[in-house]
C-alpha cells in the first residue's frame, strides 16, 4: 500500500465520482442518439459482386488502422497527420491509464518499461498537441472552421498532457519532481475532463463507432465500400 | 433574443430540419471534429485554394449550426461555444446559404470517403438544400425544373405529345435504317420484359441515343417497351433535397412498370437517374417491394457476354478513357461493369487517375448544369478534371451519365482539350455486328457516284426559310451552306438586333441562333424573340459552343428552344434536327 496525502486522497475520490458521472452522461448521450429513427435502405444491394453491408461496416470501422484506405491519410501530407493522430490518441490512452492506475496501482507505473512507455506517449502527445494548436491557430482554414470548443478542448488536453508528464515523472522519481502536487492537479484536471467531455467535441469517440458503422453499411450495401483502389 | 429575431422562413427551416433527422444524419452532425482532413478531397477547394469557405466541413457546418442551436445539449445552452450562435436569422442570410449549398458543392460525396469520422458531408449539404427549397430559396433553374417534374412529370417539361413524337421519329429512322418493319420502338407494350426509362435530355437534345439503344435491343432480340408516362429516370428531388419530389418522380416509374407488368426497369445512362431510381427513390417512395432495376450498361454488358449481340471493337479504335459518374461509382458501387463493357467494344482504353469511387466529379453533378448563375465557378472548378483527362491523352472520354456528358463537354471546350465525349450506348451501337437477318436490307454496295437519293431526302428543307444568326463569319457561311444544300432558303444576321429585325420582317420557318455574340447576346436575343408577339412562334435551334445556353433550357425565362446543337456542328445532325423541328411544327399546326 502506498502512503497518500489527504489532498491526494480527496482528488482520487473526486476523480472516481467524475468517472461515474461521465458514464451516466454518456449513457444518456447514447440513448439520445438512439432515440432518432434508424433510416433503413430498402433498395436492393447495389452490385451483387461487391455489395455486403456487414463487410462495408467492418471495413469502415477499422479504416482507422488502414491509412491507405482513405486518400486523406494516404497522401504524404495526410500520412504525417495520420501519424500525429495515432500518437495523439495513444497519448490520450496513456494519460487515462496514468490517471486510473496511479490511484490504484502506482507501483505498476514505476516499472521502468511501463513507466517510460507511458511517459513516451504522453510527451509525444503533448508535442503533437502543440503542433495541433499551432495548426488550428495559424491555418486560415482551421480558424474558419474552429469553434471555442475546438480551441478549449485542445488546449485543455495539452495542459493535461503536460501535467500528466510531470505526474509520471513524480511517480518514477525522475527529473527532480518530488511533490504530489502534480498528481493532485492531474486528477482534478482529469475529473474536469471527464465531466466536460460529454458536452464537447471530445465526445466524438463515443459517436465514432456509430458514424463509421452507418456509412460503412450504407456504402457496403451499394457496393462502393471497401473502396476499390485505382489500378494501373 | 435570437428566437425573436428569426424570420418565419428560418423557423420553418428549423421545423423542417427536425423532420429530416435520423440516426445516420445526427451521427454525421455530431461526429465532425473539424480536423480539416476533408479539405483537399473537394474539387472546389483544389480550384480555389485561397477561398477556405470551399472546404466541405465549412459547408456542412451551415446545417450543423442549425442543428446544434436547436437540438444539441451544449449548443442549446451555450450556442457561441460550439459555433451555433452564427445561425441564419434573416432572409438575406438564406441567399448566402443558397450560394454555399447549391453553388459550391455538387454533392459528389468525395469528401465523405475522406472523412476519418465517417461524416457524410454530401448528405448534410443535401439536407441544407432541402431546407432552403422548403422555403422557396433555390436557384431559378432548380425551381423551374422541380416545378416541371411535379407538374408535367419530367425535368425538361417535355409534353407527352412531343415525347411520343420523338420516339416515333426515332422509331421510323430505325426502321428506315434497317429496312425491317419490325425494327421499331414498342410503346406501352403490356407484359414486355423490359421497360426502358430515359433522361428527357435524350428526347429534347440527343435523341440519337434513344435510337442507338433501340438498335441494341433489336439486335439482342429483346422484348422491351418504352412507356408513355413515367419514362423520366431523372429526379431533381436528389438535387433540391426535396424527398417528396424524389418519391413522386420515382413512384411514377415504379407504378408504370407495375401497370405494364414488366420484369424490370432498365435505366438509360444517367448517373443521378440511376442512383435516384435504383436506390434513393425506393426509400423516398416508401417502396416495400421494389421493382427489379438495372442500368442499361449492365443490360448491354450481359447481351455481349451472353452472345445476344456481337460487337467488333475495331470499330472504336480511338484512345479512350472512362470518367466515373459520382452517383454511379461512389453512391452506386457501379464502376467495374462499364469498364468491362468499354474494353469489349473498344480497342484502346486508358485509365484515368484517380478513378472509380475516388474519381473527381465532372463538376456538372448535383444539378449544377441547371444553375447557370454558377457556371463560371463551375468551369473553374473543372480544372482538376480537365488535367486528369489531358494526362490520359485520350481522344474520347466515355461516361455513363448525361450530366457528365454536358459537364465534360463544357470543360473540354473551356480548357481546349482535344477530345470528345461519348456514352457506352454510342460505342456499343457503333460496334454492333448485325446478323444476316438483322442487317439493313439495302446494304448492297452501290458505287457512290451512281447512288441517287430521292428528292425529298436530298433536299429535306426544300421550301423552308431559315434565319442563321452567328457573329463568326466562317460559322455563318458553313451553316448557310449546309442549309442551302438541304434545299432551304437562307437569310442571315451577325448580331442580336439584326436577327430580331430580320425575324420580324421575314418570318422565317426556323432560326438557327448562336448564343455568344457581342452586343445583344444570344440569350437576350432569344428572350426577346420569344417575348415578341410577331416572333414568339418561330422555332429556334440554338447552335453554340458555350454553356450559356443552359440558362434558357433550365432557368426558362421564356419557353425553351426547340433544339440545341453543340459546336462543332455535325452537318447531318443539323439538317436532321432542323427537319424534325419543322416537321413537328407542321404536325402541330395540322
Amino acid at each position: 500500500m502506498h502512503e497518500i496525502s489527504p489532498a491526494l486522497h480527496t482528488a482520487e475520490v473526486v476523480h472516481w465520482i467524475a468517472l461515474v458521472v461521465m458514464a451516466i452522461v454518456y449513457t444518456l448521450r447514447i440513448r439520445w442518439l438512439l432515440s432518432f429513427k434508424l433510416a433503413k435502405d430498402k433498395s436492393a444491394p447495389g452490385n451483387p459482386a461487391q455489395s455486403d453491408k456487414q463487410r462495408g461496416a467492418r471495413y469502415s470501422l477499422f479504416n482507422v488502422t488502414m491509412p491507405w484506405s482513405m486518400e486523406s491519410t494516404r497522401k504524404p501530407k495526410g500520412f504525417v497527420f495520420y501519424l500525429s493522430f495515432v500518437l495523439f490518441h495513444l497519448g490520450v490512452v496513456a494519460g487515462i491509464t496514468l490517471a486510473f492506475v496511479s490511484t490504484i496501482a502506482p507501483d505498476f507505473l514505476r516499472v521502468p518499461a511501463v513507466g517510460w512507455t507511458v511517459m513516451f506517449f504522453i510527451v509525444a502527445a503533448f508535442l503533437v498537441s502543440l503542433y495541433r494548436i499551432a495548426r488550428r491557430i495559424l491555418r486560415p482554414l482551421m480558424r474558419l472552421i474552429s469553434t471555442p470548443d475546438d480551441y478549449f478542448s485542445l488546449i485543455m488536453l495539452t495542459v493535461w498532457f503536460a501535467i500528466g508528464a510531470a505526474t509520471q515523472a513524480y511517480l518514477m522519481g525522475i527529473w527532480g519532481v518530488t511533490s504530489d502536487i502534480f498528481q493532485i492537479a492531474y486528477l482534478y484536471l482529469t475529473s474536469f475532463f471527464l465531466l466536460y467531455v460529454p458536452f464537447s467535441k471530445i465526445s466524438h469517440y463515443l459517436y465514432y463507432p456509430f458514424t463509421r458503422t452507418y456509412i460503412g453499411r450504407a456504402l457496403g450495401q451499394r457496393g462502393s465500400y471497401p473502396v476499390v483502389r485505382a489500378r494501373s | 433574443m435570437a428566437n425573436q429575431a428569426k424570420t418565419h422562413k428560418i423557423k420553418m427551416m428549423e421545423e423542417q430540419l427536425a423532420k429530416k433527422l435520423n440516426r445516420q444524419v445526427v451521427g454525421s452532425l455530431v461526429g465532425c471534429v473539424h480536423c480539416g482532413m476533408c479539405d483537399e478531397s473537394c474539387h472546389y477547394v483544389l480550384a480555389f485554394p485561397d477561398d477556405h469557405k470551399m472546404t466541405p466541413s465549412y459547408k456542412a457546418d451551415q446545417v450543423r449550426k442549425l442543428f446544434k442551436a436547436n437540438h444539441d445539449w451544449t449548443g442549446s445552452v451555450f450556442p457561441w461555444w460550439v459555433g451555433a450562435d452564427k445561425v441564419p436569422l434573416c432572409d438575406d442570410d438564406l441567399e448566402t446559404l443558397k450560394d454555399i449549398a447549391f453553388g459550391t458543392c455538387t454533392n459528389c460525396r468525395r469528401c465523405t470517403l475522406s472523412c476519418p469520422m465517417g461524416v457524410d458531408t454530401a448528405t448534410l449539404n443535401r439536407i441544407m438544400r432541402g431546407l432552403l427549397s422548403h422555403v422557396g430559396v433555390m436557384p431559378e433553374g432548380v425551381r423551374v425544373v422541380s416545378k416541371d417534374q411535379w407538374e408535367i412529370g419530367n425535368q425538361m417539361g417535355v409534353l407527352k405529345e412531343d415525347y411520343i413524337d420523338t420516339i416515333e421519329w426515332m422509331s421510323e429512322e430505325l426502321e428506315e435504317d434497317l429496312g425491317h418493319a419490325e425494327a421499331t420502338i414498342p410503346m406501352e407494350k403490356q407484359g414486355a420484359k423490359i421497360m426502358y426509362c430515359i433522361n428527357p435530355r435524350e428526347v429534347k437534345y440527343d435523341p440519337r441515343t434513344i435510337k442507338e439503344a433501340a438498335l441494341i435491343f433489336w439486335a439482342a432480340g429483346e422484348d422491351w417497351t418504352m412507356p408513355t408516362e413515367g419514362w423520366d429516370n431523372t429526379n431533381f428531388g436528389l438535387f433540391s433535397g426535396d424527398d417528396g419530389l424524389g418519391g413522386a418522380c420515382a413512384k411514377r416509374e415504379y407504378e408504370k412498370a407495375r401497370e405494364l407488368g414488366v420484369d424490370k426497369i432498365v435505366i438509360s445512362e444517367c448517373g443521378h437517374g440511376f442512383r435516384s431510381t435504383r436506390f434513393e427513390g425506393v426509400n423516398w417512395a416508401g417502396e416495400s417491394e421494389p421493382v427489379p432495376m438495372e442500368s442499361s450498361v449492365m443490360t448491354m454488358l450481359n447481351y455481349v457476354k451472353e452472345g445476344k449481340i456481337k460487337v467488333d471493337p475495331t470499330k472504336n479504335p480511338e484512345k479512350m478513357t472512362f470518367h466515373d459518374s459520382c452517383n454511379n461509382a461512389r453512391s452506386g458501387g457501379f464502376f467495374e461493369e462499364p469498364r468491362e463493357l468499354l474494353r469489349l467494344v473498344s480497342m484502346d482504353f486508358q485509365e484515368m487517375y484517380p478513378n472509380r469511387a475516388e474519381g473527381y466529379c465532372c463538376t456538372g453533378g448535383g444539378g449544377a448544369m441547371s444553375m447557370s448563375e454558377y457556371t463560371p465557378r463551375r468551369l473553374e472548378s473543372a480544372k482538376i478534371k480537365a488535367d486528369q483527362i489531358r494526362a490520359t491523352g485520350a481522344k474520347v472520354v466515355v461516361t455513363s451519365c448525361h450530366n457528365c456528358v454536358d459537364g465534360l463537354n463544357d470543360l473540354i471546350k473551356h480548357y481546349e482539350l482535344d477530345c470528345e465525349v461519348k456514352q457506352l450506348v454510342n460505342l456499343v451501337a457503333n460496334a454492333l455486328v448485325l446478323d444476316e437477318a438483322e442487317r439493313p436490307v439495302e446494304e448492297v454496295s452501290v458505287p457512290e457516284e451512281i447512288s441517287v437519293k430521292p428528292a425529298a431526302e436530298a433536299e429535306p428543307l426544300a421550301g423552308r426559310k431559315i434565319l442563321v444568326v452567328d457573329d463568326e463569319e466562317d460559322v455563318r457561311t458553313f451553316l448557310i451552306t449546309v442549309f442551302e444544300d438541304a434545299g432551304a432558303e437562307v437569310i442571315s444576321a451577325s448580331d442580336g438586333n439584326e436577327a430580331i429585325a430580320m425575324a420580324r420582317q421575314h418570318q422565317p420557318d426556323l432560326i438557327s441562333l448562336d448564343l455568344s455574340m457581342p452586343g445583344k447576346d444570344g440569350v437576350e436575343t432569344f428572350v426577346e424573340l420569344r417575348s415578341t408577339a410577331e416572333t414568339q412562334e418561330i422555332p429556334v435551334c440554338v447552335v453554340t459552343g458555350h454553356p450559356e445556353f443552359r440558362q434558357v433550357i433550365y432557368d426558362r425565362p421564356v419557353p425553351p428552344p426547340e433544339g440545341y446543337l453543340g459546336k462543332p456542328v455535325d452537318e447531318d445532325k443539323l439538317v436532321a434536327y432542323a427537319s424534325h423541328i419543322l416537321d413537328h411544327r407542321n404536325d402541330k399546326a395540322n
